[in-house]
């Protein structure tokens, strides 16, 4: 077991082939990865995060398309979409499936056009710049492809765009990138689902994430992120996202713990009257790690967030919390509202939130609530009263806890894949499906 | 309306004045003989000037802490004066009488309760002018109690058993950098012993005050209250107008015993510095209570004063059964910057924590709250409640809340909640609909705002502290 080797993780994809742009971006990128300090227990942001993880990945090497042999529409069932599959970070055309929407463009970065490559230098690296993030150079580092998501304006995408990255390949552990770009025009709109999964025998995997999203003018985008990856697997991703005027994003964050998981979630409302809502859910057991870090910049006046997040946590696993809103000066008429309540199930597992505020505007409404606790022992009674069973009355709350959220996704398909991750975690398949349980 | 509120804004630092005392005070600078100097002229015993030099080396060795939301040029440590007493102390003064006139009018000014008014009161008054206690009242009667309270310099020579035990104890010497930095160079503060079993007879007060330029002040207070006792503290904080910026590093350790409750008041308007933000007190101090079985400690605080607070005081919960709470007014106004909060350890079993904290910036200044709530594996059944509320006057100042919860056991309850809103727009209304003019309503809001807060102080405080939010605040409205 050595430690994990900076030098070799910046050049590790250099001999790929690459077209000349993407050749380009790791260059640079690598000189961003030298140059960023490395977080410490010091450093505020990785307090509660330590990169230990990663010393296990001496291994480190590049990932190689390994053998499909799965249905990627079987993932979640029902869901009518544009897919892109990628197994081990490159991307597979076989599994995927295209659907031509007029006014949106769907396409991997090394199927790019010349209007495709327009679009990703005017836009690419602009929201991640990455100053804060080494791992966002890393991303950069490990650049082999990607997703473009282009929406014209006032196109009504009809399908949600589906993007599945598949773990295969069970000939040793792997490194990679995930990249996605996307940009709504003004008064377009989009459904996005991003989705991590490992098939069985998946060995270990470091993935470095990074997906940035451009909403435009009047624009409103649908965003799920859903992490399911198994549990040796390490993913240190970010995702950042800028509002324009009267722009909406709802996301939703699903979370799965793991080796290490933590996601940087960084928003930024650019123009008056954007408006977001942010949902995280964590569930974490075993000794597995999840962090979850987001943070709201109200750069401008109106605008409006509206953030939930709940963990579940068992075992000996820690989940970490920070939620950061910062409202600028010129931000007046700002609302912000954010939520984080953890459910603690084991005398092992630790749980550590912060929620900040941040404000240097007067008119504002700005509040932020954080709790800790084990399930309520008087709505364990209520049920035990009716002869439910303590575990099974156990498992009902923690599935109602995080199906408030669940609730709210738009899309039934999804929300009952999302339904089916939560029974099987709480170990309870004979849930009654759909609808609020509890 | 906004030139009333310049005027009011404008309002003079009422505590502002300089006394002319002659005054001993070391040159600037800081080293090993300067600790040995300052030891040697309390005639400390060696084991404390041991200790001192600890303090002293690890502090060199230590960085000064650049975590909390302030900002402010690094401060010089060798442009510190590290000792500073009042000349004419060397007679040593037997009682009020002999005490030199020119120190009492500045207590007269302060408006502290020396003669008639600390009898009134019934407080016992250990003022501490610059660093050295001048005069300390109520002995005798404190006495008959068993009660010690005198100068921590007095305390090492009578109860030097205790001092030796328990200095250091809760807040050690190589805490963080400014505890350190006390602990090598602290000049003097209040000790307080209540035996066991004894509720004191009367509310103990301190008031400090900076009065020599260019000196830091390090005082030291520490408090043990033994098994099933019970005292009441109250602490107030002036400072005369300098145009520099004055140094201020305390340390203040509570000790409570099994069963005993610590109730410690602070009052603090350190000089805040002008409307420029030039000038003021850098309050960069360190509390910290220790609670053994069913003990309980309680920190009250408003603060109104100096340019830099970085204040956190905080309870650990080592006990089973035991209660910390923390109840805190933080004004700051101008360019005024404070960083402040508190931290609740859970470590023994049942314990339970209550923070409310009230924040109120205007002007141009900033306040944040940074909290942290920790509960150990161990803390079966801990509870806390934490509600930090932040009003903002104006839209240039700054509200923040940063508070850090770590939970490791499942059966343990934490909640926190925040919200940051300005003065309602309503409430105004309401109250101009019915006569008040805008300052008495803002002024009756702020008040209604930190009533939870105030209602913990001891009376006399609670007027003060109501009046001076009014005199702070007065006219930051628009």
């Amino acid at each position: 077991m050595g430690a994990f080797d900076r030098n070799l993780a910046a050049t590790l994809y250099a001999p790929r082939p690459a077209p000349e742009w993407i050749r380009a971006l790791r260059e640079t990128a690598c000189a961003a990865w030298g140059a960023a300090p490395w977080p410490t227990r010091k450093t505020e942001a990785w307090k509660y995060t330590a990169l230990d993880a990663l010393d296990a990945t001496a291994w480190l090497r590049c990932a190689e398309a390994g053998e499909p042999g799965f249905d990627a529409a079987a993932l979640v069932p029902g869901l009518d979409a544009d897919r892109l599959v990628f197994v081990n970070g490159c991307y597979r055309a076989e599994l995927s499936c295209l659907g031509a929407q007029p006014g949106v463009r769907v396409v991997n970065f090394r199927a790019a056009n010349s209007g495709d490559r327009a679009t990703i230098d005017g836009a690419l690296g602009q929201l991640a710049t990455g100053t804060d993030n080494p791992f966002v150079a890393l991303n950069g580092c490990w650049l082999d492809d990607g997703v473009l998501l282009h929406v014209g304006a006032g196109v009504r995408a009809r399908r949600p765009v589906h993007v599945v990255h598949v773990g295969a390949a069970p000939d040793g552990p792997s490194a990679h990138a995930q990249r996605l770009l996307a940009v709504l025009g003004r008064g377009a709109e989009l459904d996005l689902v991003e989705q991590f999964v490992d098939l069985p025998g998946a060995g270990e995997s470091l993935v470095a994430g990074l997906s940035e999203l451009r909403v435009g003018e009047g624009a409103r985008l649908g965003h799920c992120r859903l992490h399911g990856e198994q549990e040796r697997a390490i993913h240190i991703g970010a995702v950042y996202v800028e509002l324009a005027r009267d722009a909406r994003c709802e996301s939703l964050l699903f979370a799965l713990g793991g080796a290490l998981k933590r996601i940087d979630f960084r928003l930024r409302h650019r123009g008056q009257g954007a408006s977001c809502r942010l949902d995280g859910i964590y569930l974490a057991r075993h000794r597995q790690h999840v962090d979850l870090h987001t943070t709201v910049e109200h750069e401008v006046a109106h605008a409006t967030t509206e953030q939930v997040c709940r963990g579940i946590v068992d075992d000996a696993a820690r989940a970490v919390f920070n939620g950061r809103i910062h409202i600028h000066p010129q931000a007046q008429k700002s609302s912000a509202e954010l939520s984080n309540r953890n459910l603690l199930l084991s005398d092992e597992a630790e749980v550590d939130t912060k929620p900040e505020l941040e404000i240097y505007a007067d008119d504002v409404r700005c509040s932020h609530g954080a709790t800790v606790s084990r399930i309520d022992e008087k709505s364990l009674y209520y049920l035990l009263t009716r002869g439910i069973g303590r575990r099974e009355a156990e498992v009902l709350l923690g599935y109602g806890f995080v199906n408030e959220l669940v609730s709210r996704v738009g899309d039934e398909a999804l929300a009952a894949t999302l339904r089916e991750v939560v029974r099987d975690w709480l170990g309870q398949p004979g849930l009654p499906a759909g609808g609020d349980a509890a | 309306m906004s030139e009333q509120i310049e005027s009011l804004l404008k309002q003079d630092y009422a505590a502002g004045f300089v006394t002319a005392v002659e005054s001993e005070t070391l040159p600037p600078g800081l080293d090993e003989n300067v600790v040995r100097l300052i030891s040697a002229k309390k005639g400390e015993p060696a084991w404390l000037t041991e200790w001192r030099l600890e303090a002293y080396r690890g502090w060199r060795q230590m960085a000064e802490p650049t975590w909390a939301h302030v900002h402010f040029p690094p401060v010089d440590f060798d442009a510190v004066s590290y000792y500073s007493a009042p000349k004419s102390m060397a007679d040593g003064p037997k009682s009020l009488d002999e005490v030199d006139p020119e120190l009492l009018r500045t207590y007269e000014k302060l408006g502290i309760p020396l003669h008639e008014r600390a009898k009134l009161a019934g407080v016992a008054v250990d003022a501490v002018f610059d660093s050295v206690s001048v005069v300390t009242t109520f002995k005798e009667k404190l006495h008959e109690a068993g009660v010690v309270f005198c100068p921590i310099s007095e305390a090492v020579h009578t109860h030097p058993e205790l001092v030796r035990k328990y200095l250091g104890s809760v807040v050690p010497r190589r805490d963080n950098f400014y505890a350190a930095l006390n602990s090598a160079v602290f000049s003097d503060g209040s000790f307080v012993y209540i035996p066991p079993g004894v509720r004191c007879p009367m509310e103990l007060s301190t008031y400090f005050r900076i009065n020599e330029a260019k000196t830091g002040q390090f005082e030291r207070t520490l408090i043990i209250a033994d098994e099933g006792s019970h005292v009441s503290y109250l602490e107030g904080c002036t400072a005369p107008m300098r145009d520099e910026n004055q140094l201020h590093a305390a340390v203040v350790e509570l000790v409570a015993l099994k069963g005993a409750r610590i109730k410690y008041s602070t009052v603090q308007n350190w000089y805040p510095g002008d409307r420029d933000g030039k000038g003021g007190i850098y309050n960069f101090v360190t509390k910290r209570g220790l609670c053994h079985d069913h003990a309980s400690i309680s920190w009250t605080q408003v603060e109104t004063g100096s340019a830099i607070t970085w204040k956190y005081p905080s309870v650990v919960l080592r006990g089973d059964h035991s209660v910390g709470e923390f109840y805190s007014v933080a004004l700051t106004n101008n360019l005024q910057q404070a960083d402040t909060g508190t931290k609740m350890i859970h470590l023994g079993r049942n314990t339970r924590s209550t923070i409310i904290s009230k924040g109120i910036s205007a002007g141009r200044s900033s306040n944040a709250y940074r909290g942290l709530v920790r509960i150990s594996p161990r803390a079966e059944g801990a509870r806390n409640y934490t509600q930090c509320d932040s009003l903002l006057i104006g839209d240039r100042c700054g509200a923040h809340t940063f508070p850090y919860i770590e939970s490791r056991n499942a059966s343990a309850t934490v909640e926190h909640e925040a919200t940051t809103s300005k003065v309602s727009e309503d409430q105004l209304f309401l109250c101009r609909q019915r006569g008040l003019d805008a300052e008495k309503a803002v002024s009756m809001i702020v008040n209604g705002f930190c009533r939870e807060v105030f209602k913990e102080l001891p009376m006399e405080f609670a007027v003060e502290a109501g009046k001076l939010l009014e005199v702070s605040l007065e006219g930051s409205v628009g």
